[in-house]
């Protein structure tokens, strides 16, 4: 009868006990019968001999709850008494476990927020990115046209509807001073795939999604806190962005973080607008919601045939596009998954050598506790009940350490949110029921772990009958079980410090490489500009230049340039390439990364000419506009420069320069775009500092990579000092337009490895814990063997054995069981270590000075916890020893 | 003269209960009455320790119960001696026979 039947199924229990009980009585009266008696004299009398039966049912009924609720209160009674009884036993079992959970759960906390759960939109998980890219050549997946989101979300039947939207930083103009702001240029239906609604106002209305309709406004919470003091008036207040005038219609959430965190206003970008109509742009950074049991592939399979069709009708461009769908979870968390787990694993490694070293502990506890088990035993209790007492003891040290476990969760977490600002979805980190449930069940598991061998080892009837015989005349105690977790301890330690060391190894080759550039004294910021400013390039490139210009001439700059990339900030521009003299081979295209930077670029990041000149921006066409206002954009001549890398691997022998490079696709140039070869210049890390120079040609531009580069200062003393002049500068010379995302161009490199860091700073910590504990471990169990063992130990010593040689044997014992570890450690080590691989540079994973290094150190810290448990077992005294007989 | 439940040592019972059911499957009325019946009328069992009895020893697995047909066609519970409960009785036993021998023997020779 299980204990859980009797406590819910009473009432069933009662009958049965009423219907055994009554068959009783019946055969009773049925044998007075027999014996010739009235059949209601023989019930009466049946009845009385039977005695009273509701006393019985009573008795019946105690018998089977006592081992219920009783047991486990009892048991939890002589678990309060036990660990009151040895405080500083249990203070540490608590602690190691404490620090092991709550650690364990913080990570889980990140794993949970990040990875595990849906993206925080309803049914987050039929959200989907859409891209497209040219399956012909080798390139980076684009983004798409206003109209062709249009043709796709009217011709597919998967998707409940599509939507886009791009990222701007532009200035709002109707303050005192011009504040920047990130808008979000969004297409019809943005909010309807969202399934998110305002807070405050409503969404755009149709007319508002119009070409020619009223100009609405959507601003996000923290806008509406700081420019209006989180008044609901502000609906329906103007807002004055690039010259044109908006309403505010509703306010968002402030969990509605989409597209980007910081984004301020969403402006719905009308699909009927003249200006919309060209099939070559690449705006929108689509998302879809599928239709509920679409899958991906579905999904993919339905869009291929939409573009297809496409391609049929408008052969160019759409003939060369494919479109690319995935998760939008997964192209927003994708990228952090493998580290997140590493230190899950890690972190989970921490935790196993906690619940080690607690078995260790509570073996030795069991070995002294044997007295107190065999009288039990011999009491008659049966072995369930002693090892659930047991175990309940374990639980009550694993829940009070998971209870406090959760408080350094909680520091744990907010460490771990300043260390990780920017992973994808940190803000949602949190501590709920979640979190506690899953410290719930880690204590569960580590009750397990740590109770269930000791108590049944503890608990075997034999051992515990000879050992309660045994008395204190007993030599030696052999303990193989407690040496071999040390070994494991140990091992896991091993394990843990190599990673962290294969890490902080690749991290210190990382800050030694020599970039090709300078990053220091080098100021980054943007100007707020529009993408409307795209109608005319050359009014666009002479502003920028003009710019440029001034920066230049303030006191205490060196040089100034503009770029569409930050070099040393990994981001892969690839393009294909073709050289237009000499023969043509189609099949062939030289691979290259493409970077737009204004020309001042390599004196402002000190990148050498080495041969050549420097380029010249390109030479515009006045050109009248075109029915929608556009001035298409013509230009005499294209200059570029390409890096040693490419020079050296361009396939003629003869020099590069004079020769015509053409791109083959690519979104910011066209392929009628040919550049000229003006010069070479040196090789630099532009697309991350762990990465090598790859064959780059530099296109030279006024306004590179669009109206909003970063532009770079050269300063003679720290960058910052200077920040104050140039935003000065800038208001007077451009007042419409603010100064914003001012640093150090050192800070972004070292921000591009934020997560390198926050890894390798995390896996550190955890593996010097892992080695503390492992010591621990060491000490506690040579220091009980020293403690068993001190009768032999005297005796020795009595006998003439020199205190030199007893200190020489725990030593070597300690370390033999270490150096043990450190082999099966070194094994794990390299086993794991591919998991490590694309996180390393400079280093190999199985790069044998590390495994060294962290054996010696291992090797030298078990040393010093050996020592002091083998001096102290050489300073027995043999005479008190012997008299303690 | 019959001896009451007071007069049987303790843990007794449990030893004849275990001895009945050992020779094979049958409910609380035939226990008590072939208790009787062995006995020669000696021991009556009372049934309010019969039954506590029978549910702690199927509580600590030495009896096993299921509910069958008695004799006269009706439901009653019924219990068989598990494998636990032959080797606790067999220890017992011999447990007995030595209690039982050494007061028999200090009875016969300290007179």
């Amino acid at each position: 009868m299980f204990w859980w039947k009797s406590l819910f199924r009473k009432g069933a229990l009662d009958e049965q006990f009423d219907s055994e009980l009554r068959f009783h009585v019946e055969r009773l009266t049925n044998e007075y019968i027999a014996a010739g008696m009235a059949p209601d004299q023989a019930r009466r009398q049946a009845a009385l001999e039977f005695g009273g039966r509701e006393q019985i049912k009573e008795e019946l009924r105690d018998v089977h709850r006592v081992n219920i609720i009783e047991t486990a209160i009892a048991n939890f009674k002589s678990a309060f008494r036990f660990i009151r009884k040895s405080p500083s036993f249990s203070i540490a079992v608590i602690l190691t476990l404490a620090l092991g959970i709550g650690a364990n759960s913080a990570v889980f906390s990140a794993i949970d927020a990040i990875l595990l759960r849906p993206l925080p939109f309803p049914d987050g998980d039929q959200l989907m990115q859409l891209g497209q890219y040219n399956p012909k050549v080798e390139s980076p997946q684009t983004r798409v046209a206003p109209i062709r989101l249009e043709d796709w979300n009217r011709m597919n039947s998967t998707f409940q509807s599509i939507t886009g939207s791009y990222t701007e930083d532009g200035s709002e103009t109707s303050g005192i001073l011009p504040e920047k702001l990130k808008q979000a240029f969004v297409a019809p239906r943005f909010l309807e795939v969202l399934r998110v609604s305002p807070s405050l106002g409503r969404d755009f209305t149709a007319d508002e999604g119009h070409f020619g309709g009223p100009q609405a406004i959507l601003i996000s919470d923290r806008f509406w806190r700081r420019r209006f003091g989180a008044d609901s008036s502000a609906i329906g207040k103007k807002l004055r962005i690039v010259g044109m005038s908006f309403s505010i219609v509703g306010i968002m959430p402030p969990s509605f973080l989409f597209p980007d965190r910081d984004t301020d206003l969403w402006i719905p970008v009308p699909a009927d607008a003249p200006f919309a109509q060209n099939r070559e742009y690449t705006w929108y950074s689509v998302i879809g919601r599928l239709k509920p049991g679409v899958t991906v592939q579905q999904a993919q399979a339905n869009l291929t045939t939409v573009q297809a069709q496409l391609g049929k009708v408008f052969p160019k461009p759409d003939a060369n596009l494919a479109v690319a769908i995935q998760p939008l979870k997964e192209i927003t968390v994708g990228g952090v998954r493998r580290s997140l787990w590493i230190l899950f694993g890690s972190v989970s490694l921490l935790l196993l050598i906690a619940c080690t070293n607690i078995v260790a502990l509570l073996l030795a506890r069991a070995a002294q506790r044997q007295h107190e088990i065999s009288v039990r035993f011999s009491l008659g209790a049966p072995r369930a009940a002693i090892v659930t007492q047991l175990l309940t003891e374990a639980f009550v040290l694993a829940f009070i350490g998971a209870a406090l476990g959760l408080f350094i969760a909680a520091g744990a977490s907010s460490v771990f949110r300043s260390l990780a600002g920017n992973l994808p979805r940190v803000e949602e980190i949190r501590l709920d029921g979640r979190i506690v449930l899953y410290s719930l069940a880690c204590s569960v598991v580590a009750t397990l772990l740590c109770g269930l061998f000791p108590a049944i080892r503890g608990t075997r009837r034999n051992i515990s009958v000879s050992l309660a015989q045994a008395n204190r005349t007993q030599v030696s105690g052999h303990h193989p079980m407690q040496w071999m977790l040390v070994a494991v301890q140990v091992a896991l330690a091993v394990t843990l410090l190599t990673g962290a060391g294969l890490l902080l190894r690749s991290f210190r080759a990382l800050g030694q490489v020599s970039p090709g550039f300078e990053a220091s004294h080098v100021l980054t910021f943007h100007i707020s500009a529009s993408y409307g400013e795209t109608v005319d390039w050359k009014r666009l490139t002479q502003r920028i230049d003009r710019t440029i210009e001034e920066l230049r001439n303030l006191p205490g700059v060196e040089a100034a340039a503009a770029s569409a990339t930050l070099p040393g900030v990994p981001a892969k521009y690839q393009t294909n390439l073709q050289f237009t003299e000499g023969e043509q081979d189609p099949e062939h295209a030289i691979v290259a990364e493409s970077r737009f930077v204004s020309p001042g670029y390599f004196a402002t990041m000190k990148i050498p000419v080495l041969a050549g000149e420097l380029c010249r921006e390109p030479e515009f066409i006045d050109t009248p506009p075109d029915s929608t206002g556009m001035h298409p954009t013509k230009f005499s001549s294209l200059y570029v420069l390409v890096n040693r890398s490419f020079a050296d691997s361009y396939p003629a022998s003869a020099s590069v320069i004079g020769h015509h490079l053409r791109v083959l696709d690519n979104s910011f140039l066209r392929a009628t775009d040919v550049g000229e070869v003006r010069g070479i210049v040196g090789d630099a890390r532009e697309e991350g500092m762990n990465r090598p120079p790859a064959p780059t040609v530099y296109w030279c531009s006024g306004a590179p990579g669009g109206p909003d580069p970063f532009y770079l200062v050269r300063t003679h003393a720290k960058p910052m000092t200077t920040a104050e002049t140039l935003r000065q500068k800038i208001h007077e010379i451009e007042p419409a337009r603010s100064v914003f995302d001012i640093s150090p161009l050192e800070e972004h490199i070292d921000e591009a490895f934020a997560e390198n860091r926050l890894r390798t700073v995390l896996l550190a910590f955890f593996a010097i814990t892992a080695v503390s504990l492992a010591c621990v471990g060491l000490y506690g169990t040579l220091s009980y063997s020293v403690n068993v063992r001190r009768r032999e130990v005297g005796l020795r010593l009595a006998l003439g054995a020199l205190r030199g040689q007893i200190i020489k044997k725990f030593l070597l014992q300690g370390l033999g069981v270490t150096f043990l570890g450190c082999l099966l450690g070194a094994g794990l080590a390299v086993a794991f270590a591919p998991l490590l691989s694309e996180m390393l540079y400079g280093v190999s994973p199985s790069d044998v000075t590390t495994l060294l290094a962290v054996v010696l150190t291992v090797l030298l810290v078990a040393v010093v916890a050996s020592l002091v448990p083998a001096i102290r077992a050489a300073s027995v005294e043999p005479m008190q020893v012997l008299r303690e007989e | 003269m019959p001896i009451e439940k007071s007069d049987l040592l303790q843990g007794t019972l449990d030893m004849l209960i275990l001895k009945i059911v050992e020779l094979g499957p049958v409910h609380g009325y035939g226990i008590s009455q072939r208790i009787r019946q062995i006995s020669k009328e000696v021991l009556h069992v009372q049934q309010g320790s019969l039954y506590p009895a029978l549910h702690r020893l199927e509580k600590r697995g030495w009896l096993a119960a299921e509910w069958g047909e008695s004799e006269n066609g009706r439901q009653a519970k019924f219990y068989k001696l598990s494998a636990k409960g032959r080797k606790q009785l067999a220890s017992e036993e011999l447990n007995w026979h030595r209690l039982a021998g050494a007061v028999g023997h200090i009875l016969q020779t300290a007179g």
